[in-house]
């Protein structure tokens, strides 16, 4: 198929695209849509579809232009609370993993002296009784070193995955 | 773009958006959640740039190619509505562009072409955009839009030419493309 075109095309374009077509058309013009075939083509086809235009844009019934406008607010506004949702998740996510691995590493260390979890319990029901002696209870029990350590961790945790938060949420 | 400069756009390009979606789809009630999903989009997408006088252009073209993004989505998604699932408007709004496409001829012709030169011809003969704005539009490159259109052009010339000289003929075929708006289109990818 050769696609050989016209150097009057652009001329027959120019006047249906402005709607002069075929009444304000010069007669020399329309006699030569009868002998090219890509021209006569290009009035037939454009026109056709410029009438099916022109009754098909009568057809919809629009909704409103304001039920549009608040469907996308909606949506806008979804999106923007998944985004500020997404670091604080995160967060999480940088907490608990910090913490399992505390955990983990803490269960390591108690492992590799020999399992002594519960031998200062009766020690400190002698420290609950007697408070003076709770800060020895502390410092002198096997399990006294991961009671401190606990919340000290915890805390590094909560702190980093604040500073994760924030760091996320200016960016 | 406030509310009130959206609101005068959208009733500016509406139904022209309108118009391409259901012509080429050929499916009315597709058509009108398509244009309302467009311009949800195209506020959602928030570019500044349309909110100038100047930019409404480029704001309409931007707004056909969300539209054109949507129906190529659609057609790639598989097929699973039942008879149930459409809304009822979907049937009388056929009939309406039945009637209408029987005054033009155009629709029984579109039926027979595939979706992607349908969606040309229309960006070029209807909308009246060029070349390098339907490549815009469509992604397609835009040294293959001439040819494209120019295939596109002939077939749809020949198809209109033959109803033109059989009048009587083109009712029964237009019914049949009504009744099974989707099959032509949903095989393209």
């Amino acid at each position: 198929m050769s696609m050989g075109i016209c150097k009057r095309q652009a001329e027959v374009n120019d006047l249906l695209a402005r709607g002069h077509w075929p009444h304000a058309c010069p007669a020399e013009l329309r006699a030569h849509l009868g002998s090219c075939r890509n021209c006569a083509e290009l009035a037939l086809v454009t026109e056709a579809f410029q009438r099916s235009r022109a009754a098909a844009v009568f057809e919809v019934r629009l909704p409103a232009a304001g039920a549009i406008w608040w469907r996308a607010q909606l949506r806008r506004r979804n999106a923007a609370l998944e985004r500020v949702g997404r670091p604080i998740t995160g967060a999480y996510v940088f907490a608990l993993t910090v913490m399992l691995l505390v955990a983990g590493a803490a269960v390591i260390e108690q492992a590799r002296h020999g399992v002594r979890w519960l031998d200062w319990l009766p020690e400190f029901e002698v420290a609950r009784l007697h408070l003076t002696g709770f800060n020895a209870f502390l410092s002198l029990s096997s399990g006294g070193a991961l009671v401190v350590l606990l919340p000290v961790f915890a805390t590094v945790a909560l702190v980093g995955a604040v500073v994760v938060y924030l760091a996320a949420e200016r960016r | 773009m406030d509310s009130d400069a959206f609101a005068a756009f959208y009733q500016r390009s509406a139904r022209g958006l309108w118009a391409y979606l259901a012509r080429v789809s050929q499916d009315p009630a597709l058509a009108d959640d398509l244009m309302q999903e467009s311009f949800v989009r195209f506020l959602c997408a928030g570019r500044p740039e349309f909110s100038l006088a100047e930019g409404e252009v480029a704001a309409r073209r931007y707004l056909f190619r969300i539209a054109t993004n949507l129906l190529r989505d659609y057609w790639r998604r598989p097929v699973s509505a039942s008879i149930e699932e459409m809304p009822e408007e979907a049937f009388a709004a056929a009939d309406l562009t039945a009637q209408a496409d029987s005054q033009a001829l155009l629709g029984p012709a579109l039926a027979e072409l595939r979706p992607r030169d349908r969606q040309l011809l229309w960006l070029a003969h209807a909308e009246g955009y060029t070349h390098r704005e339907i490549a815009q539009i469509t992604g397609l490159g835009s040294a293959s839009i001439r040819l494209l259109l120019f295939r596109a052009r002939r077939r749809i010339a020949q198809i209109l030419a033959v109803q033109a000289c059989r009048p009587e003929r083109s009712q029964p075929r237009e019914e049949h493309a009504q009744a099974e708006p989707t099959r032509n289109w949903r095989s393209q990818p």
